[in-house]
C-alpha cells in the first residue's frame, strides 16, 4: 500500500524535497547527527512541537528506548507501573552490554567467569578456561539495572511517569495521534491511582512477556516457558564456591526442555528451572533441581520464590501502524540459554533509533515504514544468533542422551571458546574450518555413543 | 523464610491481571506428596545381565548393610532440608514413615568419578563391553534416582575413553547386518519381479535410469525407515527445522495482508 510505495520511491529523493523550510533545517541536523536521515517523502512535518512518543514499560527495553528517543530530540514519555519492581530474572548480562550501554561497573554484583555444566548422570564439566582476564558474564539485580536506565532516560529529557497502561485509542486519521489511557500513581491520589490520558504520535511497547500493548494491537500469542526460581541464602563457606561460578543442570528430572540453574546473586544464590511443555510439573522440576544441588546449598534458607513467563519466539505481529513492540513484549528471548536482557535493551535502542531517523529528530511524523526499518535491521543483525541457538536447543535438549553428549562436548576447548565468544559479543563467531569439522565429527560421535547407551538402558529397564 | 503460602501474594504483582498469564500454581496441596514420591524402591533384583549379576548381588548386600547408617544421615539431611523446603508442614518432611532411603550410586569398579579400567581386565585386555554395560546400569540408576552432584566426588567419566571399534562392534555391526539383510531381500525380489515382468535381466536393469532411481529409493528407505514410527518422526523433523523460521517471518507476512495472523 502507500507505506510500501513510500519505501521503494523515497530513497534517493530526500535531497529533492520541495519544502524549503525543511532545507534550512537539514544542514543543522546533518552536522551533528551521525545517522543518515531519510524520512518518508510523504510524511508531513509536525508543526509547532516535536514528535511525541510513549514508551510503555520501564525495564531494560523501555529505559534504553526512552534514552535514545530523548537524546534524539523527541518528546518522550516513559510509563512504568512499579518503580521498585524486582523482576524475577536470571540477571545475566553479556560483556558487550556493559560497553554498548555504558553501564557503570558498580551495578554489576558479580562477575561470573566459570560455569559448570552437569549432565543427567552428574558428569560435571567446567567451562571458562578460555576466557581472557577482562571477560566475564555480569550478574545484576534487575531493580538496580532498570532504575539506572530509567534515571538515565530521565536525565536525557524523557518524562518518567509512574502509571499502569490500561488501553490505547487507535488514531482516527492517518496522522492523528494515539490516545493512551493509564492509571497514574503520583502519590496524591493514593493507592488506587488516577485515570489519565495522553496523546502521542507513536508508541513503543516494552511492557514485557504479558504485554498489554501487544494485546491491544492484536500481535498474537507466543509459546512461552515458565521460569521458576527460588532465592536461597546459603552459608558463607558454601557461598565462596559460587563466588564467580554459575551452574547449569540438565536432565529429564530437572526439565524436559530447558535446564535448571544455580546463579549467584549479590549475597545469595538463585536456584531455578523452567519448562515449556510441562508447566504443571514445574514444582517437581524445582525439587529435582534442588536435589541435584543439595550438597552445595545445604543449610540454605529460601528467602523468595518467584516465577515469570519467558517467550519462546517472536509474536506473529511485532508492529502495527505506529506501534512497535520491543524486548520480551516482542518475544526476543533466545532459545537454549533463555537470554533476554541484552536483546531487550538493544531492540529498544534500535526501535528508538528508527523513530529518530524516520522523524528527522522529531520534526516529521513517522509511519509504519519507518518502524519496519527497525524490524529489518533487527532481523538482519540477530537472526543468525537466534537460529543457531534454536538448532542447539533442538539437538541438545531433546533427550537425556543428547544432554550427556552436550556436556561431553562442552569439555572441548574449541567449543568453550566459540560459545563464550558468541555469547559475550553477540556475534556468531566464524571460527576455524578445520576445527569446525573436528567439532562436527566429535559431536556426532558423542551423540551416537550416548544414544547407543540409551538403547541399552531401555533394554534392561523393567 | 518464605513459606509457600506467600507465592500467591507475589504473583498478582508479578503479572498484571491479564488473560495471557497462565501461572496457576495449584500444586501446593500436592507438594508433600511429591516429596514422598521422589523416593522409590531400588529395583536392583531386576537389573540382571550376564556379566553383571555378581555385581548386582554385591550392591544389594551393600545397600542392606548401609541401610541403617544411611537412614540416619538421610534424616539429618531431612531436618536441615526442612529449613530449605519450608512448606508449612515440616512434620511431613522429617517424620514421613514412608521414607525409603536410597543410597548413592556405589560400585566397587566406580572409582574416583570414573570407571577403573584395571578392574575390567579380561584375558589381559580391557573388556569394553563390560565397561559399556556398567555405564548403562549407572545411567539407568541415576535416571531413576537422581543424585546430588558433589564437588568432593566429581564425576569425570567421558564415553570417548571406550575406543571407536568397541562401539562399532557392539552397536553398528548388528544393525548394519540387519539393514543389509533387508536391503538384500528387497533387492532380490524386486529384481526378480521386474525381470519376470519385462524380461530385462539384472545387469541390463542397472543400466536403466528408472531402475537406478528405484534402487536409490529402496536403499534410502531401508536406512531411514527402520520402524513404522519413523515415517511420522521424519515428517515431524522436517516441520521442526523450518518452524522457527516461520515464526520469525510471521511479522513480514502482515505487510501484505490486512488481517493479522493469530495462528501461532
Amino acid at each position: 500500500m502507500a507505506a510500501s510505495i513510500a519505501l521503494k520511491t523515497f530513497t534517493g529523493l530526500r535531497q529533492s524535497s520541495p519544502e524549503t523550510t525543511v532545507q534550512s533545517h537539514r544542514p543543522t541536523t546533518l552536522s551533528y547527527r551521525p545517522l543518515r536521515i531519510s524520512a518518508g517523502k510523504f510524511s508531513p512535518k509536525v508543526t509547532g512541537r516535536n514528535l511525541r512518543v510513549a514508551v510503555i514499560g520501564g525495564g531494560p527495553a523501555g529505559g534504553a528506548a526512552a534514552e535514545t528517543l530523548a537524546k534524539g530530540g523527541i518528546e518522550t514519555f516513559l510509563i512504568e507501573r512499579k518503580m521498585d519492581n524486582c523482576k524475577p530474572c536470571g540477571g545475566a548480562i553479556p560483556l558487550c552490554m556493559v560497553g554498548e550501554f555504558d553501564l557503570p561497573l558498580d551495578i554489576i554484583d558479580r562477575r561470573v567467569t566459570k560455569m559448570k555444566m552437569i549432565s543427567p548422570s552428574n558428569v560435571a564439566v567446567d567451562i571458562g578456561r578460555t576466557l581472557k582476564p577482562h571477560e566475564y558474564i555480569g550478574m545484576v539485580r534487575r531493580e538496580i539495572l532498570d532504575d539506572y536506565l530509567r534515571t538515565r532516560a530521565s536525565d536525557s529529557g524523557a518524562k518518567v511517569i509512574n502509571g499502569l497502561f490500561l488501553k490505547m485509542d487507535k488514531p482516527v486519521a492517518k496522522t492523528a495521534p494515539y490516545v493512551i489511557h493509564y492509571t497514574s500513581y503520583d502519590g496524591k491520589s493514593g493507592v488506587a491511582g488516577k485515570r489519565e490520558s495522553l496523546e502521542v504520535d507513536a508508541i513503543i511497547g516494552a511492557d514485557g512477556a504479558n504485554s498489554r500493548v501487544a494485546k491491544q494491537i492484536g500481535a498474537g500469542d507466543y509459546e512461552y516457558a515458565i521460569a521458576f526460581q527460588e532465592r536461597i541464602k546459603i552459608p558463607d563457606d558454601k557461598m565462596t564456591y559460587y563466588e564467580d561460578l554459575a551452574e547449569m543442570y540438565v536432565g529429564d528430572d530437572v526439565s524436559p526442555d530447558f535446564y535448571g540453574w544455580v546463579f549467584p546473586k549479590c549475597d545469595h544464590v538463585a536456584v531455578g528451572t523452567g519448562t515449556v511443555t510441562h508447566k504443571g510439573d514445574i514444582k517437581k522440576f524445582q525439587l529435582a533441581t534442588r536435589l541435584r544441588a543439595k550438597d552445595k546449598i545445604l543449610g540454605g534458607k529460601i528467602i523468595r520464590v518467584e516465577a515469570h513467563p519467558i517467550p519462546e519466539h517472536p509474536r506473529p505481529k511485532r508492529l502495527s501502524d505506529r506501534v512497535a513492540l520491543v524486548g520480551d513484549a516482542a518475544g526476543y528471548v533466545t532459545k537454549c540459554s533463555g537470554e533476554g536482557i541484552y536483546f531487550a535493551a538493544k531492540s529498544g535502542r534500535m526501535c528508538a533509533e528508527a523513530i529518530v531517523e524516520g522523524s528527522e529528530n522529531g520534526k516529521r511524523m513517522v509511519d509504519e515504514a519507518d518502524l519496519r526499518k527497525y524490524l529489518e535491521k533487527w532481523d538482519k543483525a540477530y537472526w543468525p544468533t537466534y537460529k543457531v541457538l534454536d538448532i542447539l536447543q533442538k539437538v541438545f535438549y531433546r533427550s537425556n542422551p543428547a544432554r550427556e553428549a552436550f556436556v561431553e562436548m562442552c569439555a572441548d576447548e574449541y567449543v568453550q571458546k566459540m560459545t563464550f565468544d558468541s555469547y559475550l559479543y553477540k556475534k556468531v563467531a566464524p571460527g576455524n574450518p578445520l576445527e569446525d569439522i573436528k567439532l562436527a565429527v566429535n559431536t556426532i560421535g558423542s551423540l551416537v555413543r550416548a544414544n547407543a547407551l540409551r538403547r541399552e538402558m531401555d533394554k534392561i529397564s523393567v | 523464610m518464605a513459606l509457600l503460602s506467600s507465592p500467591p501474594s507475589h504473583f498478582p504483582t508479578l503479572s498484571p491481571p491479564n488473560s495471557l498469564s497462565k501461572t496457576h500454581f495449584t500444586l501446593k496441596s500436592t507438594f508433600p506428596l511429591s516429596l514422598r514420591g521422589k523416593r522409590h524402591f531400588p529395583l536392583l533384583s531386576t537389573r540382571v545381565s550376564d556379566n553383571g549379576s555378581g555385581v548386582v548381588v554385591v550392591e544389594e548386600d551393600e545397600k542392606k548393610e548401609e541401610a541403617a547408617p544411611v537412614v540416619e544421615s538421610e534424616q539429618k539431611v531431612e531436618s536441615s532440608e526442612g529449613s530449605v523446603e519450608t512448606n508449612g508442614s515440616p512434620a511431613v518432611a522429617a517424620g514421613a514413615p514412608v521414607e525409603v532411603v536410597v543410597g548413592k550410586y556405589e560400585n566397587p569398579k566406580w572409582v574416583g568419578g570414573t570407571w577403573d579400567l584395571k578392574q575390567f581386565q579380561k584375558g589381559g585386555t580391557t573388556d569394553w563391553d563390560a565397561v559399556i554395560d556398567a555405564e548403562v546400569k549407572r545411567r539407568k540408576w541415576l535416571e531413576d534416582n537422581p543424585e546430588s552432584s558433589n564437588n568432593d566426588f566429581p564425576v569425570v567419566f567421558d564415553t570417548s575413553i571406550v575406543p571407536w571399534w568397541a562401539w562399532v562392534k557392539r552397536f553398528h555391526l548388528p544393525e548394519a547386518e540387519l539393514l543389509n539383510g533387508r536391503a538384500a531381500m528387497v533387492g532380490f525380489f524386486m529384481a526378480y519381479f521386474v525381470d519376470s515382468l519385462t524380461g530385462v535381466g539384472l545387469v541390463d536393469q542397472m543400466g536403466n535410469f528408472f531402475c537406478k532411481t528405484l534402487l536409490f529409493v529402496a536403499v534410502a528407505g531401508v536406512l531411514l525407515i527402520r520402524k513404522n514410527e519413523d515415517i511420522d518422526n521424519l515428517k515431524k523433523l522436517i516441520d521442526e527445522t523450518t518452524f522457527y523460521d516461520k515464526q520469525w517471518q510471521a511479522t513480514w507476512q502482515d505487510e501484505n495482508s490486512t488481517n493479522s495472523k493469530k495462528d501461532f
